[in-house]
């Protein structure tokens, strides 16, 4: 068992995890969180993770985590994806580990990798600007044979190291591409896109092994999943399984969890979209936890650990055959009106056999949504649901995804 | 919808479950799921019955906690309406705390901080302050900030609270409210006509108990000023009876509308049609009508042909309360005044500025069709000409606009119609601070963030602009030595104010500095005792600390010191514009402001001398005039001031005994 666990970020309901397991930990985070840290007790690190120089760097925050004892760094943003990496490099005394976080950050060096270990990807290259996308894009209208008048092939561009949807543009036409790229987007990934059923997968990592996938249904990308997956992909479990399993191989992942994106196609083709190796969102942990009855977020940190043993991983995780008794699903309500003074919880919501709770706020008076949203932005609050029927989550988290709270 | 399912209470459950086993860090996302759950129970009355059942166990649970409910003998009833309006989960959580104040009111459940007759007192103001709520008629600003369901919400607590708790004290403080709010004669009338008609719809007042009589003074004031209108109680019928009656029967009608009138400061409808037809055919019984004084007899005698025109230009059924203003402005002798009537006339022939136009007519509620804003606009400047002290801020953050109007209307009249002439043709205004002139429309945003038109027709037109130009002033003035009202005031208010200025809070130590010798500066200067009976000449614009009934800190706030006296039981005490109108107000450590029975002219507050001193940071005063009495304050006198503070507001700051060069 690990003397100490590095929590790299500001998380309350991580840190609320590894209180429940009374396995010792220390968050390392800004500054500004110390003296919250300090007043409920929480082993915590001062450190500017938004800077890199003399004075703040890996091998400095290796000597100051030196005082708790610290042996295994956990990422629980995406932006502390490489310093986890390199103090685990320290750690395990093995510079690839560092390498391979860069390989998360990079999402054209991510497809390669995939690419050359064999799994399928879309077309990718990386662009420097809006010609370099028209290009890539007539590339792709050539190889999709495109006649003259017919419709151009789709090209989505991200960012090379940002979390899930940040940044994230669909072009569907040329023209799309001069009113929808900016010069601030370049350089960044270019790749076409990808057919198939789009659901993403949590596997739980020790040793290179998986010992747990959570399948997550997507009913829409951004706004609502649920958990377990429904029958189709359920039907799917052990192809999942073994694709995923390929892709911890090819990239040579021993501890942590990983968070893929994938297509699955008609024909049983599973398409690489990307992957991460931090907290999902979407509170997917949360209705995992929920689903499969153990603390996920604990699972989360404790897979990180070289050192422990079988037994207490087996103790960690639901049983293999561990049936979930209920779907539990949530929707993320965002305000569709760029106006809106008034929280409206509809009347038929009340008496929803299938509704839990939820977190909506009332917004303030005159309040607005500010024009630039990254990603999908802030979400005003969630509703989870749980029932038996995944046919009737997908209806209602369809419903509700579609109805304005925020009037 | 009114039954709800086992589902619902299981989800309760089952979230309580999830709050009470959780830890401290994650306890406020728990709390805000399980908000969800009490949104969902309080919309029926078995959900409520369910809530009330579980609230102080979730009280005991720390629902509450880190909250700003989690101290229940700190709550203000006031406040209340407020966060009920707020939306959930705010709301939610309002609704739940009032359940187990409920629940300590009834001996169901025992508080440490909260007595049972607390906790009843407690309920008791909170209904009156919500009677909307808790009649289920909501007003129409409500219904437009609240969801239906919200409604449902409150509506549902409120009949909850209402069918378990004692409605006698209700009533009482009902009838107390109004006469509190009466007696301080607001310009704007709305609340106390909206609470008197409620009272009336709902509660029996036929009884013959003095609470019965005097309300029935206000009831009656407002729906039945005379024998004419008992009858003929429609507004065409009242008109018709109007022209067919004789001079004696005008006359009591007059003379009964002037009673009502001067004893409630309340004028009827009625009142109109009858004042209109005395101008027109019996100018002799216009003073009983407005139930003038000696000075105000002679003010008519001397301006008939001017005030008639005015009140047939201004007065009409809707546009009614001004005649109350014009009595007072004719008791104030200010027709008298050249600058004054020229400027009247002024204002009778301007344009109005079609944006300022739209605000004035926003801020009515139900005007007559064929009125137009000017006539809105001259009434509104008639009644803070009769009642400077009447000027009230709403609920908007502008005691300093206020103050001010209430400051030119008493000592500059022509001035101030000069400034609402500007704004209203213009829709801008220009006043000079140092060098620099401040034009109100090339400004940013002031302290109003969106103005509420619960205001009255001449604060609706100045405060946006006041508003602005006290706030680059402000903007200014910071970062100087000392607290920006010092040279603010002096812009702002006019040359009445007083040069010499002290504040007890030390910007450059962020501290309390020298607070004896600014409490000696204070009593020397105003203390009749101790400044050789002087008498004051001018308002003086005071800033205080606004502490709640436990005497702790809330904030800032701006009022003005108008004279001290003698009471009529020989206390000496400070009688001052409170301009926010809250009669009903509790500062802690027994400071309670009274409104009325202390000598208070209409719209002044009082406090004993001593316990006013212990709420200022900041006044204007004489220093030249000052240095004679300072030798006389004695000792004790500060050590007593000195004491309350520190046991209040003072808690909040750091406290240095150095001495100052003051």
């Amino acid at each position: 068992m690990a003397n100490c666990f590095a929590l790299m970020g500001w998380s309350l309901p991580v840190i609320e995890s590894m209180q429940k397991t009374g396995k010792p930990f220390v968050v390392v985070s800004f500054p500004d969180f110390e003296p919250y840290a300090t007043e409920n007790n929480i082993p915590f690190l001062p450190y500017p993770l938004d800077e890199w120089s003399d004075t703040s760097n890996s091998l400095d925050l290796f000597e100051k985590l030196k005082a708790f004892n610290a042996d295994v760094a956990v990422p629980l943003y995406e932006e502390t994806v490489e310093w986890a990496g390199a103090l685990n490099s320290i750690y395990r005394g093995d510079a690839r580990v560092l390498n391979r976080a860069f390989l998360f950050r990079n999402k054209a060096m991510m497809k390669r990798k995939a690419l050359i270990g064999g799994l399928k990807v879309g077309l990718f290259e990386e662009v420097f600007n809006k010609e370099g996308v028209k290009a890539f894009m007539k590339r792709l209208n050539q190889a999709n044979l495109q006649l003259d008048g017919e419709a151009d092939s789709w090209v989505h561009i991200k960012p090379f190291a940002s979390a899930g949807t940040v940044g994230h543009r669909l072009l569907r036409s040329m023209s799309d591409i001069d009113e929808k790229c900016e010069d601030s987007d370049f350089p960044c990934l270019a790749e076409s896109h990808l057919s198939g059923r789009e659901f993403s997968c949590e596997a739980f990592i020790n040793k290179g092994k998986i010992r747990f996938l959570n399948i997550t249904e997507y009913v829409k990308l951004g706004y609502s999943n649920f958990i377990p997956e429904g029958h189709y992909l359920e039907s799917k479990r052990d192809l999942i399984h073994k694709q995923v399993q390929k892709m911890v191989d090819i990239f040579g992942i021993e501890y942590g969890m990983v968070h893929p994106e994938w297509f699955l196609t008609e024909n049983d083709e599973l398409n690489f979209g990307e992957t991460a190796c931090r907290i999902p969102g979407g509170h997917i942990l949360e209705l995992c936890s929920k689903a499969y009855e153990f603390d996920a977020l604990a699972a989360f940190v404790l897979c990180h650990d070289p050192n422990i043993t079988e037994e207490e991983l087996d103790g960690i995780f639901p049983a293999k055959d561990f049936k979930p008794k209920n779907y539990h699903g949530n929707v993320m309500i965002y305000p569709r009106k760029r106006q809106f003074s008034k929280l409206e919880i509809p009347e038929d919501l009340n008496n929803e056999p299938y509704f839990v709770e939820h977190t909506l706020i009332a917004p303030y008076e005159g309040q607005k949504l500010s024009g630039d949203r990254d990603g999908f932005g802030n979400h005003f609050g969630t509703i989870n649901f749980r029932g038996e029927d995944p046919d009737r989550m997908t209806e209602l988290l369809k419903h509700y995804e579609e109805v304005d709270f925020y009037v | 919808m009114e039954i709800i399912t086992d589902k619902v209470f299981a989800n309760f459950d089952q979230s309580l479950k999830e709050f009470t086993s959780s830890g401290p860090l994650s306890r406020k996302e728990k709390a805000t799921k399980l908000a969800s759950q009490i949104d969902i129970l309080s919309l029926t009355s078995n959900g409520m019955a369910y809530l009330y059942k579980q609230s102080a166990m979730l009280d005991k649970a720390g629902i509450f906690e880190e909250t700003v409910w989690s101290e229940p003998d700190k709550l203000v009833p006031f406040l209340v309406k407020g966060t009920l309006k707020a939306g959930h989960p705010t709301s939610s959580f309002e609704i739940l705390s009032e359940l187990r104040i409920l629940r300590y009111a009834q001996g169901e459940d025992v508080h440490d901080a909260i007595s049972a007759d607390e906790a009843q007192n407690f309920l008791e103001e909170a209904i009156v302050h919500n009677l909307e709520f808790a009649l289920k008629e909501a007003t129409e600003e409500t219904r437009i900030k609240m969801t239906e369901r919200e409604l449902k919400k409150v509506f549902n607590l409120f009949s909850f609270i209402m069918s378990e708790v004692d409605l006698v004290g209700i009533y009482e403080k009902l009838v107390v409210e109004v006469q509190l709010i009466c007696a301080q004669r607001p310009i704007l009338t709305r609340k106390a006509r909206e609470l008197i008609t409620l009272v009336k719809r709902r509660f029996d007042t036929s009884g013959n108990t003095e609470n019965d009589q005097n309300m029935n003074v206000f009831i009656d004031a407002l729906f039945q000023p005379s024998d004419g209108a008992r009858v003929h109680s429609d507004k065409d019928a009242y008109r018709s009876f109007i022209e067919g009656s004789d001079e004696s029967v005008l006359q009591s009608e007059a003379e009964s509308m002037g009673r009502y009138m001067n004893a409630t400061g309340l004028v009827s409808g009625y009142h109109a049609i009858l004042l209109r037809k005395l101008v027109n055919e019996f100018p002799d019984l216009v003073p009983v009508c407005l139930d003038l004084n000696d000075r105000g007899i002679a003010e008519w005698e001397k301006f008939h042909k001017l005030v008639s025109n005015l009140i047939l230009e201004t007065v009409s059924f809707d546009n009614c309360q001004c005649i109350y203003g014009l009595a007072r402005m004719l008791g104030r002798n200010l027709f008298s005044r050249t600058p004054v009537r020229s400027a009247l006339g002024n204002l009778r022939k301007i344009r109005v500025n079609p944006q300022v136009e739209k605000r004035i007519l926003k801020s009515l509620v139900n005007p007559d069709q064929d009125v137009t804003a000017l006539q809105y606009l001259v009434g509104g400047t008639i009644k803070v000409l009769g009642q400077p002290l009447g000027v009230g801020q709403g609920n908007n953050p502008t005691c300093q606009s206020a103050r001010g109007m209430s400051m030119w209307s008493q000592h500059s009249p022509a001035k101030l119609i000069d400034m609402i002439i500007t704004v209203a043709t213009q829709n801008n205004l220009i006043m000079r601070f140092e060098n620099y002139d401040l034009v109100s429309n090339q400004l940013g945003k002031g302290l109003l963030d969106r103005m509420d038109y619960n205001l009255d027709v001449v604060s609706v037109v100045l405060v946006p602009h006041l508003d602005k130009i006290y706030n680059e002033m402000m903007k200014l003035a910071t970062g100087r030595w000392d607290d920006p009202h010092r040279w603010v005031n002096l812009a702002m208010y006019g040359q009445w104010i007083q040069v010499g200025f002290a504040s007890c809070y030390d910007y450059l130590s962020n501290s309390i500095l020298d607070f004896r010798g600014f409490t000696r500066i204070f009593y020397a200067s105003f203390h009749p005792s101790y400044n050789g009976d002087q008498k004051m000449a001018f308002p003086n614009p005071l800033g205080i600390f606004i502490t709640n009934n436990n005497g702790v800190m809330l904030g800032f706030h701006a009022i003005s010191l108008l004279r001290v006296d003698k009471s009529p039981t020989g206390e000496i005490r400070a009688y001052f514009l409170n301009p926010n109108n809250e009669g009903r107000q509790d500062w802690g450590q027994g400071i309670r402001p009274s409104v009325n029975g202390q000598g208070e002219k209409p719209g002044e507050s009082s406090l004993p001398f001593y316990q006013f001193s212990a709420r200022i940071y900041a006044f204007h005063y004489s220093s030249l005039d000052v240095k004679s009495w300072l030798d006389g304050v004695p000792e004790e006198e500060i050590t007593k001031v000195e004491e309350i503070a520190k046991e209040s507001w003072g808690k909040s700051y750091f406290w240095n005994q150095q001495i100052k060069l003051w």
